[in-house]
């Protein structure tokens, strides 16, 4: 929260004075009144019912009481009341009607419609001063409280989302890590979930996955390749072809990686575990069961680890490897329809390539090495 | 406010200390508003509404009277305009009009302990 919000916070919190109105066509009685309350309350009068109501509209922010006589020209203290209620101006401002004719019709009505209190004429001035101030300090403190409330809920609201920002950083900054390794920018990472979940939000792939769901997936796909810290640096930076050894070792980071996200209690109790997980173990499988490390076929693999192995591919060709030079974009789809890369789900590539425009402004600026 | 004021006020049907202590005390203001009471129009007005039988009128100002002598403690006068409000509520006017006298003599006496302040 910024420093201006806080202190507009702040003011909403402080007691205020407060702005007490007298509706009343007895002059007497308003000096009366004013006077004794004067010294806690600023305060307003007005003659008549209509005038009251006016002021009140006016001023209903900053009203802290309302002192209403029943019997006056043009509106009466009923009919005001009546259209306070109709604002639902009560709930806000205690009203207490001020007046001599307590008849049993006119307090039950009175009573009916919420008003707080009904002070008998002529008044006695120290009852009617503590039975107005308890009841305005009721309604001030329970506003207090409820200002402080919201400030605390909005203190923790941003205190979470921090606590997001930092863990969605924490996990970022560890993929990252393992990307510079092999010698590649974290831009890989954030392309991987920027693709992901651009697919699972404009595709019809995402339907039947909430929002919330998407978010998980995308986070779970940063963490894909967690498991090459485990892959020693002579051959994830191999330039050459692998020996069938050494390919063994690489593609034992997709069980490695599950391993790993398995050690953290923290993320194990986050909703992104579960598809975290399944990514990392599962993004090279492939359609025809002929990936690894599981042999995973078709529908056994689970959408968010087919979708992730596809962004990988896509992101793999079209940026320089130490392995390999970045291919031309013609080439980059040829090679993914054609299944050079292994095969996909037909239903996956559909949705891939109707979108694929769009993600290839990923890649119109070169991917970045260093 | 000093005994001898209070007692004179007291003889005009006038209770002033009740009156002082409505008025937090302040002498000025209770002053202010006896007098604002001789010069108040509701009185006649309430006079002609009787002898017009004009009882709605009679009525309003039967009240508005019956409040500002609460408020100023004008005892003997409340108690009359009280009794005068609940009669001609009760639509009983020519009750409500026979107290005229009574209010008259009250109001009078209420008048002069006013003006000699």
């Amino acid at each position: 929260m910024d420093t201006e919000q806080t202190q507009a916070l702040q003011a909403a919190v402080r007691p205020e004075r407060g702005l007490l109105l007298i509706v009343d066509d007895d002059e007497i009685n308003c000096a009366i009144l004013e006077n004794l309350f004067a010294p806690y309350y600023d305060t307003d009068t007005a003659e008549n019912g209509r005038a009251g109501l006016d002021r009140v509209l006016e001023r209903q922010d900053d009203l802290c009481a309302i002192l209403l006589d029943v019997m006056m020209p043009e509106m009466d203290g009923i009919q005001v009341l009546r259209c306070l209620k109709e604002y639902g101006l009560l709930e806000k401002i205690p009203v207490f009607l001020i007046t001599a004719e307590a008849s049993g019709e006119v307090m039950k009505e009175a009573y009916a419609l919420g008003v707080m209190d009904v002070i008998g004429k002529p008044i006695i001035p120290y009852m009617v001063l503590r039975r107005v101030q308890s009841v305005v300090e009721l309604f001030q403190a329970r506003e207090r409280l409820s200002n402080v409330v919201e400030l605390q809920q909005a203190d923790l609201l941003a205190q979470a989302k921090q606590i997001i920002e930092l863990n969605k950083g924490m996990i970022e900054a560890l993929a990252a890590a393992i990307e510079f390794r092999s010698e590649e920018s974290g831009d890989h990472v954030r392309r991987i979930h920027d693709i992901t979940t651009y697919l699972l939000t404009h595709t019809p792939l995402g339907d039947g996955l909430s929002p919330i769901e998407i978010k998980q997936i995308a986070l779970g796909s940063i963490m894909h390749d967690v498991g090459k810290i485990a892959v020693p640096d002579a051959i994830l930076n191999k330039p050459g072809k692998l020996t069938p050894e050494e390919f063994e070792v690489m593609k034992s980071h997709t069980v490695q990686g599950a391993r790993l996200l398995e050690q953290i209690p923290q993320l194990r109790e986050n909703g992104a575990y579960p598809y975290a997980w399944d990514i990392a173990r599962h993004h090279h499988e492939r359609w025809d069961g002929r990936g690894y490390p599981d042999g995973l076929k078709g529908d056994e693999i689970s959408l968010a680890a087919q979708i992730v192995s596809l962004a990988d591919v896509y992101d793999a060709l079209s940026c320089k490897r130490v392995y390999k030079d970045a291919f031309p974009r013609e080439k980059v789809l040829e090679m993914i329809r054609s299944g050079d890369c292994g095969s996909f789900n037909p239903r996956l590539l559909e949705c891939f390539f109707q979108v694929e425009g769009e993600l290839a402004k990923l890649y119109q600026h070169p991917c970045k090495e260093d | 406010m000093d005994q001898a004021k209070l007692d004179s006020l007291a003889r005009g049907g006038i209770q002033a200390a009740d009156a002082l202590e409505r008025f937090m005390g302040s002498d000025a203001l209770l002053e202010r508003f006896l007098k604002r009471f001789l010069e108040d129009a509701t009185y006649s007005s309430l006079c002609q509404a009787v002898e017009a039988g004009d009882w709605q009128q009679a009525l309003a100002a039967s009240h508005t009277l019956k409040g500002m002598c609460g408020n100023l403690s004008m005892t003997e006068l409340y108690d009359l305009f009280t009794r005068q409000v609940a009669l001609l509520r009760e639509d009983k006017p020519a009750d409500a009009a026979a107290l005229m006298p009574a209010i008259e003599a009250a109001y009078r006496r209420a008048a002069d302990a006013i003006g000699q302040l």
